[in-house]
Parts: structure tokens; sequence; C-alpha cells
């Protein structure tokens, strides 16, 4: 690898110095291919295999030009995408710097598959792409990354989104989620030309006042009022109750209220009232953020160059979260004689990360505590020691481990290192002038390094102490070791490389015939592995660890010292596309492509299965008939139906197991379990599009639409079906779901004012999309109902109908009758439901889905002189999220602090109280116990243990947001002083972004985007100050 | 440029031929068995995971008391109506019997023996005792099954009662109905005969003994012909058994023995199975009436069960990772002493069988007076002595249920707290069990009848 890049930089190096050598004669064609080269963004498509005409695309695309001045200012390359692209949504699910963004292309095509779209980087298409769900808290607290986030934006030159089958197909297997193509800058005939960036950002504090969270006074009062009620959960948590215990008060208080509080007591629980500390200050911070990046482009007539360096340094509001990156790009073309023409590309980053050690509960998450601690504890005794949140509940039920958030942090460590290298080879023969053969090679390697460390003082490694406890002989101890901490190290590495050559033929006959036809073949190869190691009683000043001796065969399991997973896979695929156009007004296109891959083991049968499409372009606008027509500039029908497909790689025609070590007496012996049925007749999931399209140009050029209408049908989904038992296995996962996307896109733009020294432009994006699972089958005993028929991120809830006289649920059943919580699910006097599983499902309404109907983007640019104010907003509606309740009813714990809703909760000094009441039983109630004695006690079990309470439609919020993504204004200095200093151009800018939300409702929570996950960090808001400067 | 044509075209050639094998990648972690270690890992994560339902019958029987006043509330909803018979309308947290893991047993069983000739890299004496033990894993699974789900044999009309479906072939696209519990029993046999032939290993390491060895073979028809009431053969095979496992565990001294439910007690055949799980001693305590059954004098009583107070017995058998239990010796001697009684050859069961376990049971004065009294006894009462034996010898080891069934299916009263009373009848048609609802749901040719 070092070789390579040596090779690599010393040949640029060489080649920038002919180029320059050269500069001077050429620079009167300078200009004129700087001109042809805009003209070839606007009307070429570049679909990663070819680029198309844009007068003869039959296909749907939408491509944006990555510039301040059109996306605004970002770090990330999906950023970019953000409300830009019609049909196209994305939704941050955390702030954190670095995550990425969940993107789906004209709905969810796959159930169990693969949902995120194909990257392709100049032509080659990127591994590593797909980004986790984000629904829980272990992948939000995973540091993690994709292999796009590797790319600086400062590279890119272009991105062309594809998404109907006329435009997919040709990438077969891997189109079905649409594909998005990065083209990156290249260098420009022309003497050097340098260009620096610099981004400033200070994300400001966010400020947790939208959480509601009860200050001390409101904690205290609520704890005095609980220890009086009947509430007894954890009652001996939190500091009021504390303070009473100890001082034996107990029995007092309850009996006799604050008034039986002897002075002391009553002094030191107002000392409580008194404290109010700001979790706010101490847990976030104002962050700031750096960006620069320098470039050199130029070429001779010969060869281009492009050679960029760029570091970012990207603080989190949360304290101790951050991110950077280093990048290098080199680029060069260089034309080796009249037929043949090579070029090179090499892509280096190195990414690194830093964010908080987590537990598996989550309390460590300083996002998620700073939400549940007390407003009167103080983290800090008066002697700058640590004062320990006992309130925190360890591993085990009412055990009390030291917690500081301050020892946490200065005792633990959570680091991510990417190493990222792309290498990119292609060569172009051209034969004649109208038949060429290009071939391309890529090299992809990333690895990563993920850190984590807890010290010995820590609440983690306690934890992991306590759950370690084990029943030996001779009494109960950990079996981990007693001091040092623990350290893991999880490597992984992913490479992959491709290979393409393609044979592509354009000719004219006569006037009125174009043929275009290409035929070629691709190779793909991709190795993943990753290693964990786990090292106890480590010591980071020695760098040494500790013997782990484990008593049996469980605990070796729940604490693993190493674990390893590989995956290769290859690929193998053919295409070709094709297209005739008749008096350049009509085109018909089509393309094929087989593909084979080892994913599906050696069922040779299922290999090479045709994907394809048709499609057709009718640019009306250009018929004779039309000419007269003086306010239509253009007009153009499209319309392609065809097939993409979408691999899962976890099911197999065979009987595959997976390796494991079991001891059955002592004697540790291999074991292959084969849980997973075999599915003999195994294929790709296929999705059928249809797309229909119109485009206009209107009033010269003052409006622009372009209106399209899809409706996907995705079939062979995998998807789980239920097996006869007597088989041995309980399901398969087999092509069985079948799903359908509709919907519009609608891009708009208008010209409203078009004055010498004053532009205005107004973009309006979006998409409508109606996703229904159609087929999907679900296990018998599963008591949440299918999607069938609903879409995809259905949610279901129970329909509340006010509360009862104890202020528990009531319900509203199928008949519209308000019953009890008893009466709607049938409970015995147990808790448990004497309803079978179809009939529980049965009780659930549907209440919307959790992706958007409706997203896009609404963007005005103004331009004044030098000035340049762009306004974007970007919109999601249509969804709903289902929040994490305030409490829960059954297990709320007094010893955190919660939102003001426990105000709002029904209990006998608040009647009117419109939220459920807290309700606790220690044990069944006695055969003498009145009814709803009884009746109450069986509810209490149904909620306790079914986690029906997160159920409740209470807790399915709206989720719609109309945010302002950027507000930026940008100047360009124009004095003629600064060619005679060399200065190209130079711009300063001030922007905004994310600077507010209109929303639906989401009191409670930060951001609307963000609410269905307490765990998940604020998304900031910036001010970014830039310069630009061209030399 | 032509010759570009050429070479290009050569290339694309090249590709197509080649690729096939280009994509022929075996993964790592994940495998598809192909040599004899692979195969022996198969199997050992079948017989790892191979289900402890025998035990779960216990609490069918009448060994088991539950505790109104210390059972927990989880204890209660998993197991009570198992205790009480409750099959109609049990609670919906009832633990269920392991229906689906046998299959999966079978149909493991049933590849390895379907890919016999295809195991690579394996002595053909290893590949045979491999697959013989494949065939003693179907047969097992069967004859758990059938009286699990199927009526006794003995009662009831097999060639027409409903068995159990018959899995024989590894194919997940079948839908199999309920075969006859006639021809589940001659698949059983026909395994049993072609495991015989298979198996080579005349006994493994103490560390192993979970496997089959080559005279389980006999074991299993020593077991299943009692079952069948074929007595002959039953005492056939168990003279075998016998022959090759004689040492009975010796109980008698205070200490310095080996529980017999042990896989290291010389008793031990094959040990696959956790007869009495840590969680399932902790549901209940062994029955009052049934240790009082015990006489004084069978140290059985004392080294089985321990007194807690005098009415409330624990149970020392099962509980720890060592103990498993499948056959081992007592069984056979017992199941040959039953065999040849009911054969008629009472003075060949007393002197040949019984009274090498009560030498081994009894204390030494108890000895020659129960075998006196034994040797005064008529065909019937002999046959009742030996049960009752049996009773006391293999308990809470997953036999008395079955025995029941095949017996006289008496009548059992189980008494819940001080005003619950639960009875199942003689004869009573729930010496029969329901078949797992979720495995009739899952196949519509599944029914009940």
């Amino acid at each position: 690898m070092k070789r390579l890049l040596f090779f690599l930089l010393s040949s640029l190096l060489s080649l920038g110095a002919s180029a320059q050598a050269s500069a001077q004669s050429v620079s009167d064609t300078l200009k004129a291919q700087g001109i042809a080269q805009e003209f070839e963004l606007d009307n070429f498509v570049v679909t990663g295999y070819q680029k198309i005409d844009r007068r003869k695309m039959t296909g749907v695309s939408t491509t944006i030009k990555v510039d301040d001045e059109t996306v605004g200012t970002i770090l990330n390359v999906d950023h970019a995408l953000e409300g830009q692209v019609p049909g196209l949504s994305s939704v941050t699910s955390t702030g954190a710097p670095g995550a990425p963004l969940k993107i789906r292309i004209r709905g969810i095509s796959s159930i169990n598959g693969n949902q995120d779209p194909l990257w392709v980087l100049d032509g080659i298409p990127l591994e590593g792409t797909e980004v986790p769900t984000m629904d829980d808290l272990k992948d939000i607290d995973n540091l993690y990354q994709t292999s796009i986030a590797g790319i600086n934006p400062a590279d890119i030159e272009s991105i062309t989104v594809l998404k109907d089958a006329a435009a997919t197909a040709i990438y077969g297997a891997r189109a079905a989620n649409g594909v998005i193509v990065i083209t990156t800058k290249k260098g420009k005939a022309g003497a050097p030309k340098i260009n620096f960036h610099t981004k400033l950002t200070l994300s400001p504090n966010m400020g947790l006042d939208r959480l509601n969270l009860l200050n001390s006074d409101e904690k205290v009062n609520l704890e005095l009022a609980l220890l009086r009620s009947d509430y007894t959960f954890r009652e001996n948590k939190g500091d009021v109750a504390r303070i009473i215990a100890n001082l034996g008060e107990t029995a007092a208080y309850k009996a006799g209220g604050w008034s039986a509080l002897s002075a002391n007591a009553q002094n030191q629980i107002n000392a409580l009232r008194n404290i109010n500390t700001d979790w706010n200050d101490i847990l976030m911070r104002n962050a700031f953020t750096q960006d620069y990046g320098v470039s050199i482009s130029g070429g001779g007539n010969k060869a281009t160059y492009y050679v960029s360096v760029g570091y970012s340094d990207q603080q989190g509001n949360v304290q101790g979260v951050s991110a950077d990156r280093f990048n290098t790009t080199m680029k060069t073309s260089i034309r080796i004689n009249e037929m043949l023409k090579v070029g090179a590309s090499l892509f280096v980053n190195q990414r690194k990360q830093k964010s908080f050690m987590t537990d598996y509960n989550g309390f460590v998450n300083p996002v998620y505590y700073s939400r549940l601690a007390n407003p009167y504890f103080q983290p800090y005794k008066e002697d700058g020691t640590y004062n320990y949140d006992v309130n925190v509940q360890g591993g085990k039920e009412d055990s009390e481990l030291d917690f500081n958030i301050f020892e946490e942090r200065n005792n633990t460590s959570h680091k991510r290192k990417d190493r990222q290298v792309m290498a990119i080879f292609d060569a172009e023969l051209q034969f004649t002038d109208w038949l060429k053969f290009t071939t391309q090679l890529g090299l992809q390697m990333d690895s990563y390094t993920i850190d984590k460390y807890a010290g010995e003082h820590s609440f983690a490694m306690r934890k992991d102490l306590e759950r370690s406890i084990y029943s030996y002989s001779t009494g109960k101890a950990p079996f981990l070791p007693q001091t040092g901490g623990k350290h893991q190290v999880t490597e992984g590495h992913g490479s992959q490389w491709t290979w393409k050559g393609m044979l592509e033929g354009q000719r004219r006959f006569g006037d009125d015939h174009e043929v275009q036809l290409m035929l070629g073949s691709e190779i793909r190869h991709t190795d993943v592995n990753t290693v964990y190691t786990a090292a106890y009683g480590y010591d980071p000043r020695t760098l040494t660890s500790q013997t782990v001796f484990y008593p049996s065969e469980n605990s070796a399991e729940l604490f693993p010292l190493s674990r390893e997973t590989q995956t290769e896979n290859a690929f193998v695929s053919w295409f070709a596309t094709g297209s005739y156009t008749f008096k350049d007004r009509y085109t018909l296109g089509g393309s094929i492509r087989f593909d084979g891959s080892d994913v599906f083991g050696v069922a040779k049968k299922y290999r090479y299965l045709p994907l394809y499409s048709v499609s057709g372009l009718w640019r009306i606008g250009d018929e004779p008939w039309m000419k007269r027509v003086k306010w239509v500039d253009a007009m153009n029908l499209r319309a392609s139906y065809g097939i993409q497909g979408n691999i899962d790689k976890n099911t197999s025609p065979y009987l595959i197991g997976t390796y494991d070590k079991k001891t059955i007496f002592g004697k540790s012996e291999y074991i292959i379990e084969a849980e997973t049925a075999p599915n003999p007749s195994l294929r790709w999931e296929k999705t059928r599009n249809v797309n229909v399209g119109m485009d206009f140009t209107l009033f010269d050029g003052f409006l622009t639409l372009g209106v399209d209408y899809y409706y996907r049908r995705s079939s062979d989904l995998i998807g789980l079906k239920m097996l006869p038992l007597e088989t041995g296995f309980s399901s398969t996962t087999i092509n069985w779901a079948t799903m359908q996307n509709k919907g519009w896109e609608f891009a708009v733009s208008t010209r409203n004012f078009w004055r010498k020294n004053f532009h205005w432009t107004t973009q309006l994006n979006f998409g409508i999309n109606n996703n229904k699972v159609l087929r999907e089958t679900i296990a018998d005993n599963a008591t949440y109902p299918s999607r069938e028929g609903y879409p995809v991120g259905a949610l279901f809830a129970l329909e509340t109908a006010g509360l009862n006289e104890y202020g528990d649920p009531l319900f509203s059943n199928n008949n519209g009758e308000v019953v009890t919580l008893k009466e709607l699910m049938k409970l015995n006097e147990n808790g448990r439901s004497t309803l079978t599983a179809e009939e529980q499902r049965a009780l659930f309404k549907y209440m919307g889905t959790t992706d958007p109907k409706v997203s896009g983007g609404f963007i005005n640019t103004f331009e004044y002189k030098n000035w340049t104010l762009g306004i974007n907003f970007t919109f999601n509606f249509g969804m709903k999220v289902r929040v994490t309740p305030s409490y829960r009813n059954t297990q709320y714990d007094r010893g955190l602090n919660t939102n003001h809703d426990i105000l709002n909760s029904w209990s006998t000094e608040n009647t009117s109280g419109t939220l459920p009441a807290l309700m606790h039983f220690d044990s069944k109630p006695a055969a003498t116990a009145t009814d709803a004695e009884k009746n109450r006690y069986a509810e209490y079990v149904q909620y306790e243990e079914f986690n029906l309470y997160n159920y409740l439609d209470t807790w399915v919020r709206n989720c719609n947001y109309f945010r302002l993504q950027s507000l930026r204004l940008g100047y360009k200095f124009d004095m003629p002083w600064m060619k005679r200093i060399g200065v190209l151009n130079a711009t300063v800018s001030v922007e905004a972004r994310n600077l507010f939300v209109i929303a639906s409702n989401y009191d409670n929570y930060l951001d609307p985007e963000t609410m269905g996950n307490p765990f998940a960090q604020p998304i900031p808001r910036e001010f970014i100050f830039g310069i630009n400067l061209g030399f | 440029m032509k010759h570009s044509f050429i070479l290009f075209n050569i290339i694309a050639a090249f590709l197509f031929t080649s690729c096939d094998k280009f994509l022929d990648i075996q993964p790592t972690g994940k495998v598809i068995a192909r040599t004899g270690e692979e195969y022996r890992a198969l199997l050992t994560g079948v017989y790892a995971n191979f289900p402890d339902d025998r035990s779960l019958t216990t609490l069918r029987t009448d060994e088991v008391y539950l505790d109104k006043a210390t059972i927990t509330a989880e204890d209660y909803n998993t197991y009570f109506d198992i205790w009480v018979w409750n099959d109609a309308a049990p609670s919906e947290n009832t633990a269920t019997y392991s229906w689906r893991r046998f299959y999966h047993t079978i149909y493991i069983a049933s590849y390895i023996i379907e890919k016999e000739s295809e195991i690579e890299e394996a002595s053909p004496a290893d590949v045979s005792q491999l697959v013989g033990e494949a065939y003693m894993l179907r047969a097992y699974s069967y004859s758990i099954l059938v009286n699990l789900f199927g009526k006794p044999y003995t009662k009831g009309n097999p060639s027409t009662d409903a068995g159990v479906p018959l899995l024989v072939k590894p194919d997940v696209e079948t839908v199999l109905e309920r075969s006859t519990v006639e021809q589940v029993y001659q698949q059983i046999l026909y395994d049993i005969d072609m495991a015989k032939k298979k198996l080579n290993v005349d006994k493994w390491e103490n560390d192993l003994n979970y496997r089959f060895n080559k005279i389980s073979a006999d074991a299993l028809m020593a077991r299943v012909c009692l079952y069948m009431g074929r007595w002959q053969e039953s005492l056939d095979a168990a003279k075998a058994v016998i022959e090759a496992y004689p040492e009975l565990e010796d109980i008698t001294p205070s200490t310095g023995y080996t529980l017999p439910d042990n896989h290291n007690s010389k008793e031990a055949i094959v040990c696959l199975e956790r007869v009495m799980k840590s969680e399932y001693k902790g549901i209940g305590y062994p029955d009052k009436n049934f240790i009082t059954s015990i006489v004084t004098g069978d140290l059985r009583k004392n080294r089985f069960f321990k007194a807690k107070t005098s009415a409330v017995y624990d149970l020392l058998k099962g509980g720890t990772d060592d103990t498993r239990s499948t056959f081992r010796s007592a069984e056979f001697y017992l199941t040959a002493a039953e065999a040849a009684a009911r054969l008629g050859d009472l003075n060949g069961a007393i002197d040949n069988y019984m009274t090498p376990m009560i030498n081994n049971r009894y204390l030494a004065a108890r000895r020659t007076p129960t075998i006196n009294a034994m040797k005064a006894m008529t065909q019937d009462q002999l046959i009742d002595a030996i049960l009752e034996d049996r009773r006391a010898e293999l308990c809470f080891e997953g036999h008395r249920w079955f025995d029941l069934r095949r017996t006289i299916q008496q009548s059992i009263t189980k008494k819940y707290g001080d005003d619950e009373t639960y009875v199942l009848e003689e004869g009573d048609s729930r010496y029969t069990m329901l078949i797992p609802k979720e495995a009739i749901s899952a196949n519509p040719l599944l029914s009940q009848e």
C-alpha cells in the first residue's frame, strides 16, 4: 500500500510540473473547456456506468451540485441530500457528530433485507454503507461510521440520485433501494488553481428546558407525596425517603405527614429544595467545529490533476463527544495517445471519533442521565471528591452501585478510529469516433478500531463486577478480577475490489436515427472481518491485564474474551443497455443485467436471473406543432417499466450451521447448531417499477416543473414463513412477503425575479409516498398485529378512553364500548390474558406509520450584486412516533427525575389528573380481598410484565416538522486589486443551520426528529462563518 | 483494433467459464457439514440441546407435591396446570413440551443418516458409529414422543390409534399427518436394528458418555419391548445389557457411593438427559406418601431423600451438571425381573435380577427377609413388588409416568393447599397428552384425534 501511495504521489507531482509548463500555451483553450465542463454537468447524467445525454435520458434522476450556495455547509456527504431531491427522505437519528442519516428513496422496498440506497463513487459501488436502524440504545451508543463518511464534501462536484427502473436497472440486484452516484472534482486544463476554504462553526449549548423536567422543589414534593401513598415500588429510593429513613421517622411520616417530621428532617429536606443543579450546563457545552481544506488543480492538454487536503474537527454539544477527519485526494487523468486515456484517483482518509462509554441500560449516556439525574443532587462534595448518585439503579434490583457521571467521564473512554483507502484506476480506449472500450478497477479498504476502556473506579466496571457474582462453594464472589478495569477492542477490516469492462458504441445513421449500445461485465469481491478482544483487570499504565477464571460455561459466555467474524462474498455480472433515438424526439431505451453471487450458495438455477428495464422518452416540446406554443420552452414525457433486485445475505438453500463450543461433562467440544431451515428455492428480492413522468420548462424558463408518478411492487421479499414444527424448524425465511410503494414526486422551480443585479429563484420539491405491506406472516403466538394491509412502519396501539375511578386507563374496544384492561384482555386473576394470540392482536388499532408520507425541501435563493442569500427548508409530514412513556405506571422509580407529566398523573390527591395513576402490589391480594382489588392486581401484573403500558395510544405522537435547515448569506469580493495579487475569487459567508423547527407537538423532547429515542444526542443548532479563496 | 476485439472476447470467455469457481466461497464461522468432524459437531449440537421432557412428566406423576404455601408465582404459572393434568385449558405461561426440539433432533439425525455416503475425512468405523448414533437419537426421540402423545401400545389398538407424525427424511417442505402408534413403534424397532448394525464403540469415556454406545441399542430395545408388552424380547435385550454392564452402585454404606443418576456412577450406560434439573427440583417436594411407601430398611429412602422436617423431604437425586441419566444398569435388572416374572419365571426373576438389586439397596439385615417374602408371592404379587421396587429405584428419573401408562393407569389424587383437590381417574384419557397447541396451529393436517 505504501509503495502504491508513493508511486501515485510521485507521478502526480511530476504530472503537475509538466502541466504547469504547458499551461501557458493552452490558456486560450482553458476558458472554452471550463465552459464545456459546466455544460457537461448540466447536460449529461452520470449513471456510474455511462454519461447519458440528458436529452436522451429516459430514466428518472436528480442531480445536485454540491457547493455552498446549493447545500450550505456540510461536513458529511449524506447531508447534501437533505431536502434537495424529490422522493428522497432523510431522517436524523441522533445529533452526534459524524452520525449517518437514514436515507430512503421512494419508500422502503425490503422487510428483512437491506433498505439503504447503493452509493457509487466515480463509478465504483461502495461497500459498508449500511446504516443501522438506530432504534435502540445499542445502535445509538455504538460509534458508527459508514464508508461515505470518509469522503470530503469539498471534493465533490455533484451527486446524482437515480430513482426509477430505467435509471437503476443497470445496477441489477443492488438497485432496489435506489442509487446515489457521487462525482468528484477533477482537474481542468489550465494554470494551477489553488482553492482554500475554512469554515468555523459554533453550536451553542442546546438547553434542556424543552424537556420540562421537575425542579428540586417539585421533585421533593413528589417524593414526599409518594412516600405517603400506597405506591411502594422502590420505596426507599430518593433522597427524601433516605433522609426520613435515616432518622427513623418513616412510620411517623406515613402516619402524620410533614408535621410529624422532626425539625431536623424538615430542615434536611428543605435544604434539598434549594439545590438546583443545572445538569444542562454540566453535561452539555457550546461546541466549536473547524473545517479547513486546500485543493490544487490544473493540467495541460495531455494530463490533468486534482489534489486536495482537508481537515475537520467537529465537537458535539455533549461534553466529551467529538469527531475529526483528515482527507487527502489525488486524481489524475492522462491522455496517452489519440486512442487511449487513463486515469487514477486515490482517496485516503482517517477519522477519529470520541464518545462516552455506556452501559447496557444507558444511565451513563449523558443525554439520558441529564433527564434522570435529580435536580437536588450535587455531583461533588464540598472537598471536591465525588458524590455518588445511588439513585441510579445498578445491575440488579435495588442494588446501589456508586455512580458519578464525572468519575465515569474521567475513568472511561470510548474511541473509534477509521482508516480508509479507495483507489480507482480507469482506462478508455477510443477505437473509432463511435466505439470505445472503457475499463475500471476500484479498490476499497476500510479498517476501524473501536477502543473501550473502563477503569477500576467506574460505574461500568462496578456493574460488570456485580453481574459476574457467582455462588462459589466458599460464598458469593465475582469471577472477574476485582482490581483493575477492562479494555475492549474491536478491530474491523473490510476490503473490496470491483472490476468492470464496457464496450460502448454510439452512432448516428442519417439525420434521423441514432443508436447507442453498451455491453459490459463486472466482477466484485468483498471481504469483511471483525475481531473483538477483551481484557479484564486491565491497568492502562502498565498495559497489563489479569487472568479470568470462569466458574462455568455460562459465565464465560457472559463476558467473552474474544470473538471473531468473517464474511467473504463474490459477485459476477453481465449487463447491456441500449437506446434508439428517432428524429431527436423519440427515444426508446432498455437495459438488462445478469447477476451471480455466492450469497445463494451453489444453487445454480437461481444464479444469473435477469433484471431488466424498458423505457421511453418523447420530447413533445420539440415537435414542430408545439413550436407554435410560445410559452412552452420544453416538454417531455417519460415512461419506464423494469425490475430492480435486492439481496438478503442471511438465508441459504443449504443446511448451514454455526460453530459454538459446549461442555456437557467437563470436556469442551465443538458443536454446530443448525437452527436455520434451509430454503432450497431462494431467489432475489424483486421490485417491479412503473414510472410515468413529465418535465416542463415554461414561460421563457420562468417555471420548471417535473412530475413523476411511480408504482413499485416489491415481491419475493424475504419474509418469515411458519413451518409445521414436525420439520424440526418453526419458521424459515422464504421469498414470501410482498409490499408496494406508490407515490408522486414534484420538483418546481421558478425564477421569480430576474433583473441585472437581482435574482430570486424558488425551488420546491417533495415526494408523497404510500407504502403498504401486501403479504406478510407473523408468528402464531405473536400478540402484536401483522403489518399486512398497513405500511411497513405501521404503529399499533391500544385506544384509551380516559381513566377509571382508581386512575387506571380505560379502553375503547372494537365495539366502541369503554372497558377496563381486565375486560379488554379478559385477564385471569394472575394477570394473564385468556384471549388467544389472534384475539389479542385484534385489540390493537392502527395509528399511523413511522415513515414520512410527504417529505421534501423548499429553497429560496436571492442574489443581489455580490450578495447571495439562501434559505433552505426541509420538511417531513405524516409520521407517527412511539415515544418512551414519561413514566411507567407500575415502575416509576422515584429515585430518578422525570418530566412534568408525572404531576398530571391521577391520584387520590389529584383526581383531576389525566394520566394513569401509579400502582404497585407486593403480592397477590388475599382471597378475601375485594373484587376491585383483585381486578386491579390482574391489571398490575399485565402492565408490569408485558410492557403493555408502552402500547397505550397516549404514547403515540404525531411527527411533522418544517425545519429551517440553512440560512446562508454570502458575499463575493470583486475588487480590481485582487487580480493583481493573484486572487481569483474570494467569498465570505455566514450561515445558520437548524435555526428553528416548526413542528407538531414535541413537548418534553428536544427535537421532533429524535423524539422516539431518549438516548439520542440533540440535533445541534449551528452558526457558521466561512471563507473561500481561489488563487 | 481487431486485436483488442479478440482480446476482449477472450477475457469475456474466460470470465464466463471461471466465474462459477469464483463464486464458490466457503463461509467461515458458518458451515455446511462435510467432514466427519463437522458431522460429529452437528450431532453433538443435538445431544447438547436434547430435551429434558422425560423429567417434565415427573410433575404429572404421584412423585411430586406442590406446596401452596411456598410455590413461587412464576412456578405456579409455569407448572401448576401440568401437575393437575389441566391439558385442555392451561394458563398461557404453562411450560410446553419440546415437540419441535424433538423433531429438530430427528431432522438432524435423518440428515446425517441420509448423508452417510458423503461424509469425508473420517474412517469407515467412525462414520458407521456416527450414523449408528443418529439412528439411536431418532429411535429414542420417537420412543419418547409416542409415549407422550400416543396411546400406550399395551392399551387400546396400536394399529389404529394415532401416534405422532413420522419424519424420516430431512425435508422442510413436507407436511405430515399423524402415523399410527404401530407405525411409530415399527420405525423405532427398525432404527434400533440399524443402529445395532452401525454402532461400534463399546464404552465412551465418562466425559463423553452422553453419547450412545454399542449396548445402548439393546438397552432401548429392552425398554421399548417392555412398553410394547413383548416380554421375551425385552428380557433378551435386558440380559444382553446386564452382561455388558453388570455392576450396580452399592449405596448401603453410609459414604463412598456415587448416586446412580450421576454420569460417573458405575451404573451409567448413557447419560444424556438431565432427568431432574435444578429448576425442576425447586418447584415442589417429593410426595410424602410416596416416600412413606418405601419400606424401612430400603436405603433408597435415606440415600435419595433427606428429611427436612417430619413432613417434608428434599430430593438428593439430580440437580447438578453431573446428573444425567438415560440408561443405567439398575433399570435393566428391573426390566429383566419384570419380564421374567411376566413370563412365569418367578425364581429366575428373584434370583438373577431382584437379589442383586436388593443386595445393593437394602440394609444387610433386611435383605434375606425381603427376598424370602418375594419367594412367597404369587406371580401378580411379585410383578407388583417388582414395579414398586422400580418406582423407588427410578423415581425422579422420568420413568414413572411412562410406567404408570403402560400398567394399570391407576387413579391419582392431588391436594393443593387445604381446599383444592384434583383427581386423575383410573384409565383417564389424560394419561395420553394432547399435542402442543403451537404444533396443531402450524400444521393443518394435525389433530388431537
